[in-house]
């Protein structure tokens, strides 16, 4: 049997394809008609749970090339028991995350001891002038509505799963 | 001698010295030729400066440097969980087997061993990212010979693996998953089951790409019998990883030196290829596409229970000493060399990034090739332009 000439052979490839397109439906989404659908662990903008954070600044200064900026003061709490003295507690000023300068790599969101930061899928952020990427507390918050469940882990995980506060 | 006539001599000297280079510049055959700085067959911006006699390069000098972002200072002044996140952009197309030779060599010098779970899958992630990439320049490799259809493959089917990745990771291309003492977090469920499928296409994709692309006869006489490495110049100029395995030589760090990573636990092999030219390199790679595919199956089967990470204090203080650790990467060997002074950050990280050494045999090796050839060659060489610079 004479052998098939391999350009014969790679355009059969090149029409198998086509036939496959054609009858399954192509590969890409049209984006601004069709959204795509990321892991629930996808880094897409940063969420904050304002009433958990206490402004202790690990964040900011973990943050590898230092965009978030927290201003806070010290403020006193109704006492938890009645007769008690007042608690004094830290109140957020400020909480701001420049995603010009974001490098989504997540260590803000690990280091945070009070769970106050959170991941969420949503990409759709873009903004025409660079200094509207600056979002401050009320924005990040905002995007706490978005922040999926966390997912259950692989069969063999000894990792305790968290929760979201809503 | 009075010291007038000494300068006058020294003057009369430096005219001559003048005259013969300006006659050098003029009398120099060929025409010069600057391929790049941005050029679609670079991936990045490299400038390759030839001297052409006709068709056939006299001189080809290959000019570094465009996208140099100075990591190893970068990295002093920042500490060591926030290092990774810096190396993960020097290969960025399989970023996470950047991170793990740092991380090993941290934890050599704190003297942690991560939990066997979080090895195995560092080990998946590793290998992933060596699909990811070399996926790419499969498809690449066809686009540099004109060949457009190849590479749309390679795009849909990566696709596959990325999105494993960012469904574990959370990042399609900058995972920052990899910790000292262990991983950031456990993969998610029904993860394993997803990635056998991902590992199938990607099985697929090499099948079809060995029909369209390996077979065609254009592709061959382009690619076979050019710009052929012997093995003893290849080793002289610091070869590694798959573009010296083309040449023959049996040389694998993830079977000479499997450090912190169970290559030992699986049954694979090490392919090599005796030509050294063009299409050994492309054949070698996806020979290693598909060997990976089996890495990930069998480790994904056996894949032991338990914590993914050691016990590391909250705040890394890494003590003092030195400590080197080399992996094979996608594109080569790369490694770490990080020297602590005790404190929050490395006190020097030098890092060896395969594509560097790679890149340097392009002189010799583009010497009295023909034009077009200089492209297929650069292409096959498989370098990536922050893996070079840094």
């Amino acid at each position: 049997m004479p052998q098939v000439p391999g350009m014969l052979k790679g355009l059969g490839v090149t029409f198998g394809t086509m036939v496959n397109t054609i009858k399954n439906g192509s590969n890409t989404v049209q984006y601004p008609h069709v959204k795509e659908d990321p892991a629930p662990r996808a880094r897409g903008v940063i969420a904050l749970h304002e009433e958990n954070c206490t402004s202790c600044m690990l964040c900011a200064r973990e943050c590898p090339d230092w965009c978030i900026y927290i201003e806070g003061h010290k403020t006193l709490a109704p006492p938890r028991r009645a007769g008690g003295k007042p608690r004094s507690v830290n109140k957020l000023d400020r909480f701001d995350i420049d995603y010009s300068l974001c490098m989504y790599c997540g260590i803000c969101v690990e280091v945070c001891p009070f769970e106050a930061l959170f991941w969420t899928p949503e990409y759709e952020y873009s903004e025409e002038k660079i200094a509207d990427l600056l979002h401050d507390k009320s924005r990040l918050g905002k995007w706490m509505e978005t922040v999926p469940d966390f997912e259950s882990y692989e069969s063999g995980a000894e990792v305790k799963g968290k929760k979201v506060p809503r | 001698m009075t010291a007038i006539s000494d300068r006058r001599q020294m003057a009369y000297i430096a005219n001559q010295a003048a005259d013969a280079r300006v006659n050098l510049e003029l009398e120099a055959e060929g025409m010069t030729l600057n391929i790049g700085p941005q050029h679609p067959a670079t991936h990045g911006t490299l400038r390759i400066v030839v001297r052409l006699d006709g068709e056939q390069v006299i001189e080809a000098d290959p000019v570094m440097g465009y996208m140099h972002r100075g990591y190893e200072k970068l990295a002093e002044v920042r500490t060591y969980p926030q290092v990774t996140t810096l190396v993960n952009r020097i290969d960025w197309l399989g970023s996470f087997a950047n991170e793990v030779p740092f991380i090993l060599a941290c934890e050599r010098l704190m003297e942690v061993e991560a939990p066997p779970r979080a090895q195995w899958i560092r080990t998946i992630f590793h290998e992933l990212g060596r699909i990811a990439n070399v996926t790419l320049f499969l498809g690449d490799l066809g686009v540099q010979l004109g060949a457009i259809t190849p590479v749309f493959l390679a795009f849909r089917d990566r696709e596959y693996i990325l999105n494993q990745i960012e469904a574990a990771t959370g990042g399609r291309f900058h995972p920052n998953f990899d910790r000292i003492g262990g991983l950031k977090d456990d993969l998610p469920a029904g993860w394993i089951a997803e990635t056998k499928v991902a590992l199938d296409k990607i099985r697929e994709f090499c099948n079809t790409l060995e029909d369209l692309l390996m077979g065609n006869e254009i592709f061959q006489s382009r690619t076979r019998g050019v710009g052929v490495i012997p093995a003893d110049v290849g080793l002289a100029y610091g070869l590694t990883g798959a573009n010296i395995r083309a040449s023959g030589v049996d040389w694998d760090l993830r079977r000479d030196n499997p450090v912190g990573l169970p290559y030992d636990q699986v049954d694979w092999k090490v392919w090599t290829h005796p030509d050294g030219d063009s299409f050994a390199r492309c054949w070698l790679r996806m020979q290693e596409v598909r060997e990976s595919c089996n890495i990930v199956e069998q480790l994904l089967d056996t894949i032991p229970g338990g914590p993914i990470m050691a016990k590391v204090p909250r705040v890394i203080k890494v003590p003092e000493g030195e400590a080197y650790v080399a992996t094979e990467n996608p594109l080569g060997m790369m490694s770490y060399y990080v020297v602590s002074q005790g404190g929050l950050e490395p006190f020097r990280v030098k890092i060896r990034s395969a594509s560097f050494s790679n890149m340097s045999i392009a002189p010799w090796l583009l010497k009295g090739v023909y034009m077009p050839d200089v492209i297929t060659i650069l292409a096959s060489l498989y370098f990536i332009l922050g893996d070079i610079d840094r």
